[in-house]
């Protein structure tokens, strides 16, 4: 039995500080945006605000991407944010995708759950890598934008005054400490958020006494790229255990506490090591091994009320904390970035009103009831509340086996992306549709053909989201209506970010824009169009509203929910 | 039953045992499962679930 530890197989650069021009201990410059965290939503937004030509700076404490096990797996919401920030092809190369995973009671496997996952889609269901490979993808896309984000490594936020029109911040630093000023400041710096702390904000909601060992372990195996659960295995009988595989041969095992084990005593290499043999020995996997890491966990379910308090916009674990059984942690935070950073940077851009910043409460507080509510549904299972959660929980996974249809309570309830439907930005519309998305939801991917002057290639629908809204006109042979192109001139003098973007049923002979051909003839009924139809997309690629009909009533449709935005 | 349905129904099975307690939770049961029995009104299938439900769990050992 191997007790030696091995490190991850990653190494992190090391960056040292860096001390800005001061002036009396405060620096000159004032910033528009000062974004506290270099984790994965820190990056995002940094990166967000980049795409639309907004700079910032990004304060992170440390000298280095995170070490350690955290969040381990990506959706394919996050894979389509993180493509639109330029950062995608890191995470498809090194992570190793999946659909599906299995779930044994005992001996038994009582359910094969998989996620969505058909012929339209150009991104897998998920991703499975490591944080530090997550924040490396994304800074290495930061650095290559350095001209408009500005890291400060070895920074630490030590005290912050918001006065309504920005904000101060005193950072530490081992080369000195100093003063900064900002317009805006994004708090994305964790679970523990010094920025909460300092304005004297409490997270509300509920924790759960249940605890897991998180370990992670070296160990070469070919075992295929799935969620696995163990209820009750025959290695830890009691427990349960959840693996999953990521890359560079580390597996990282979940295992379950009972109630009356000392958490100290738990973690210590002696009490880890035994039960993780013993576990793949039941699996099978004879391979030598080694820890890397071993760590706690407990599941809160907790979020602020509010996510914008001032000039002081709160992100991922910092407003929120969602269990881990679900992969919605760092998923909700790339989320609330993609939120965030358009509306950020219209505001900063003077093309929108501070309110729109409320509508980023709005709608990422209300995504984050809906994932807690599924995130409480999947801790009520993993780390049973009550005696009779533990009670009912033994009664379906006995059950599952031989009656099918209770095994959907055992499923793990992977994240998705939440549709606001209840938004106040959706546009209202009297028109009637088969099917497609409803306004507040995203735009479900399907292949199309993308067309432009001289070009033809293979393409998806989320390749036409750009930074900017998005008119998808939807015609016989993409044809643009006189109406729209003037509406595209009348935002143009106000330098608001818009395009239309034609979509069509038959290959437009000779096109003169960008947009797409609908060649498989899936493209129209999963959105319910028809020739005429108009689907306007925010820039994060959630749908504003949508109308059938005459062009003039639908340019007016689209200029009034693009203002009602702007002023929300 | 859709299967979030039958999700909200089990939580509030879980949720109405743990306010009762343990010690109440047997009688609180058992009250359920005569309430299904007469609602399902159908001594066939009734026998059948009382099977269904035995099937694999062991008699305690007595000591």
């Amino acid at each position: 039995m191997s007790v030696e530890f091995k490190p991850y197989p990653f190494e992190a650069k090391r960056y040292a500080a860096r001390i800005p021009e001061l002036d009396n201990g405060r620096e000159t410059q004032r910033h528009a945006v000062t974004i506290a965290g270099g984790g994965p939503v820190g990056f995002a937004i940094a990166l967000g605000l980049a795409r639309h030509g907004v700079r910032s700076v990004l304060i992170e404490a440390d000298d280095s991407v995170c070490y350690g096990s955290r969040a381990i797996c990506i959706s394919r919401r996050s894979l389509e944010i993180i493509e639109r920030l330029g950062a995608l092809d890191g995470f498809l190369a090194k992570g190793l995708p999946w659909t599906g995973g299995r779930s044994y009671y005992r001996a038994d496997e009582v359910l094969h759950f998989t996620m969505p996952q058909d012929e339209n889609q150009k991104l897998p269901p998920m991703v499975n890598l490591a944080q530090y490979h997550i924040e490396q993808f994304l800074l290495d896309a930061a650095q290559a934008h350095a001209d408009l984000i500005d890291i400060r490594w070895c920074t630490k936020v030590t005290a912050v005054q918001e006065d309504g029109r920005g904000a101060t911040l005193n950072l530490s630093t081992p080369q000195g400490d100093y003063e900064a000023q900002t317009d805006w400041l994004v708090a994305a710096d964790g679970g523990r958020s010094t920025i909460r702390e300092a304005l004297g904000l409490k997270l509300a909601g509920t924790s759960y006494e249940g605890r897991y060992v998180i370990v992670d372990i070296l160990l070469d195996s070919a075992r295929p790229t799935e969620r696995l659960a163990y209820f009750d295995p025959a290695s830890n009988p009691g427990s349960t255990v959840l693996v999953h595989k990521q890359p560079d041969n580390v597996w990282r095992i979940d295992y379950q506490l009972r109630d009356d084990e000392d958490a100290e005593l738990a973690i210590k290499p002696e009490n880890v090591i035994p039960r993780v043999q013993s576990l793949l020995d039941m699996m099978g996997e004879t391979a030598p091994w080694s820890p890397i890491w071993i760590t706690i966990y407990k599941a809160n379910a907790l979020t602020l009320e509010r996510y914008n308090h001032g000039r002081v916009l709160f992100a991922g674990d910092a407003a929120h904390l969602v269990p881990i059984f679900g992969v919605r942690g760092a998923n909700s935070g790339i989320d609330d970035a993609d939120n965030l950073a358009w509306k950020l940077a219209f505001v900063v851009k003077g093309l929108a009103t501070d309110t729109l910043l409320d509508t980023y409460s709005d709608e990422r507080v209300y995504a984050a009831h809906e994932n807690l509510s599924y995130g409480t549904k999947s801790t009520e299972f993993m780390a049973p509340p009550s005696f009779a959660f533990d009670l009912m929980r033994s009664a379906v996974l006995s059950l599952a086996l031989r009656h099918p249809g209770l095994r959907s309570l055992i499923n793990p309830r992977q994240t998705s992306a939440i549709a606001y439907s209840a938004s106040p930005l959706n546009a209202t519309s009297p028109d009637a549709f088969a099917d497609g998305p409803t306004p507040g939801a995203v735009l479900p991917e399907c292949p199309l053909t993308l067309v432009g002057p001289g070009t033809s290639r293979a393409g998806h629908l989320t390749d036409l989201v750009e930074p900017r809204f998005t008119a998808f006109w939807f015609s016989e042979i993409g044809e643009l209506p006189p109406a729209l192109t003037a509406l595209e001139a009348t935002l143009a003098s106000r330098a608001v970010p818009f395009a239309v973007v034609p979509l069509a049923s038959n290959r437009p002979a000779d096109p003169t824009r960008p947009g797409g051909w609908d060649h498989t003839g899936r493209l129209f009924p999963m959105y319910g169009a028809t020739p005429r139809t108009l689907y306007l997309a925010r820039p994060d690629g959630h749908v504003l509203g949508r109308w059938h009909g005459d062009a003039d009533a639908l340019a007016a449709s689209v200029l009034a929910a693009i203002d009602h935005t702007l002023r929300a | 039953m859709t299967d979030s349905e039958l999700d909200v129904v089990y939580t509030r099975l879980c949720k109405t045992m743990t306010e009762l307690g343990e010690p109440n939770t047997p009688l609180f049961l058992a009250r359920f499962a005569l309430l299904a029995i007469e609602r399902i009104g159908n001594a066939q299938t009734a026998l059948g679930l009382i099977d269904a439900a035995h099937e694999d769990l062991a008699a305690p050992d007595s000591h």
